[in-house]
């Protein structure tokens, strides 16, 4: 296992009280919220850090999305869809924690601010050495997109389809449409405005 | 370019290598992409911008992803542990809602102020019911400052041509947050209410968040079976031309139980609407899962 970043592993410790190490065999829907768990983790990982949380947040609305996700299925809900079903809650649940940190954020003083704000964006050697300028122009591009821009992009490279990427966000069809059409177009002047002006 | 017409737009290229478009305009697609060149340098260059995209988007992402394996071990002892505590699903819900570190600390405190706020609600919400309701028949009929009812200009030939079916779609989720957010209930879970259409779409009723409101899945009485009825009802009496449009939906936006009671004549649901009360299976418009 890496070594958890910043207080994660001290937030660790809280949640496994000494009877959650419990000798009885998982039932079938714990089973059934790993396996999900293996396989949309990174995907919704990813999604939720979309959204400018720090990875511990990430990390703790993803937990919360498998606990949601295993009451879900506890009550016997609907099956269909999971998928759309797990990243609406994540998108639900990221807009509330960076509201949250936003309020936290707010109370806090400047210079406490500034240490939080920026994520490491230095990009590594190789990055340097092949299209750097071009990856730079690119992530300033994503970061200045608007929203729900951004939601549909970020969900699409998950491998959602335009239906559940509507749903999860609760726009049309066509609005999915547009709004990927016309990121790539913004993504492609970034990149073109890179190459040209140097 | 006058030929433009003839080539396929950004969107309909993008749509198509996403396996977005409809199958007869996707052969057409195939067909046009197959003899133009143009067309299938533009999505070439678009898949390009997707490349560059992916790789910007893992290549910063990715490095930051920690092993699974400790949340994962976190989530199975997180899971055990709410199997066993299932007999508290207060507590679980609100250690769902609420920063992990702090539950233990103000769980009685929340507790508290849940109880004070849901009567400060139930106050506001229902100023017409007497303190001898059940709370929970309070939820039955909308807060009328909340949810007036909204229309849309509707003739009764369009209202009574259009398939029910067609006119219900899902309500967005974010319209369904705000609905909820106005109730005071914005932390409710998906599947605990329905966002229902106080006019229905078929009465000329509107997906405005004056005309919704969140309706509990299980009433004992006054449901939304009983109301799916009434609605049904007076569709009918519209469309016979027994009841004009206007007043069916005043009277459904007004106080939807009274209309219950004056068009069915009777003081309690009839046996047909209330035999499969509370959990229906299939809700009219819903943003849940």
């Amino acid at each position: 296992m890496l070594l958890p970043p910043r207080n994660f592993a001290a937030e660790l410790s809280f949640p496994i009280p000494a009877s959650a190490a419990v000798s009885e065999k998982p039932s079938e829907i714990e089973c059934e919220v790993i396996r999900l768990f293996d396989q949309f983790r990174n995907p919704l990982l990813r999604y939720v850090l979309s959204f400018g949380l720090s990875v511990h947040d990430a990390e703790e609305v993803t937990q919360d999305i498998f606990l949601a996700l295993f009451r879900h299925l506890q009550r016997g809900k609907s099956r269909r869809n999971l998928r759309g079903w797990i990243f609406r809650v994540a998108h639900n649940l990221a807009l509330k924690q960076r509201a949250a940190n936003k309020r936290i954020q707010a109370a806090m003083d400047d210079d406490a601010r500034i240490v939080h704000a920026k994520p490491d964006t230095t990009p590594n050697p190789e990055e340097q050495m092949a299209s750097g300028q071009t990856l730079q122009h690119l992530r300033t591009v994503l970061r200045a997109l608007p929203e729900q821009d951004r939601c549909c992009l970020a969900l699409r490279a998950e491998g959602l389809r335009y239906r559940e990427i509507a749903a999860t966000l609760g726009i049309s069809l066509g609005s999915v449409s547009l709004s990927l059409t016309r990121t790539l177009a913004r993504l492609e002047s970034a990149e073109k405005g890179s190459r040209n002006g140097g | 370019m006058g030929d433009d017409e003839l080539h396929i737009s950004d969107q309909d290229l993008l749509r198509s290598a996403d396996g977005e478009l409809p199958a007869s305009r996707a052969r057409q697609a195939r067909a046009h992409l197959a003899g133009c060149w143009l067309c299938r340098t533009r999505l070439r260059e678009l898949e390009a911008t997707i490349a560059d995209f992916v790789h910007a988007h893992r290549g910063t992402l990715d490095p930051q992803l920690p092993s699974a394996a400790g949340p994962r071990a976190l989530l199975k002892s997180q899971l055990a542990a709410a199997v066993k505590s299932g007999a508290a699903p207060w507590s679980r819900f609100l250690q769902f809602f609420l920063p992990r570190g702090a539950v233990a600390y103000v769980l009685v405190a929340l507790v508290l102020i849940a109880a004070g706020s849901a009567l400060l609600i139930q106050h506001f919400a229902s100023p017409r019911s007497s303190a001898s309701f059940l709370p929970i028949e309070n939820a039955a009929v909308p807060d009328h400052t909340l949810t007036p009812g909204a229309t849309r200009a509707i003739s009764i030939s369009d209202a009574c041509s259009t398939d029910h079916e067609e006119v219900v779609r899902d309500v967005p989720a974010s319209l369904r947050q705000q609905v909820l957010h106005e109730y005071g209930i914005a932390s409710a879970r998906a599947d605990d209410y329905e966002i229902d259409f106080l006019i229905a779409p078929r009465l000329g009723g509107t997906e405005d968040i004056h005309n919704l409101w969140p309706e509990p899945y299980t009433l004992p009485t006054w449901n939304a079976r009983v109301k799916d009825a009434l609605e049904e009802h007076l569709h009918q009496m519209v469309c016979q031309g027994t009841l004009d449009l206007r007043t069916a939906q005043r009277d459904i936006s007004t106080d939807w139980i009274a209309a219950y009671k004056k068009y069915f004549h009777t003081k309690r649901p009839l046996a047909t609407s209330a035999m499969t009360k509370s959990i229906r299976s299939i809700p009219r418009a819903k943003s849940g899962a």
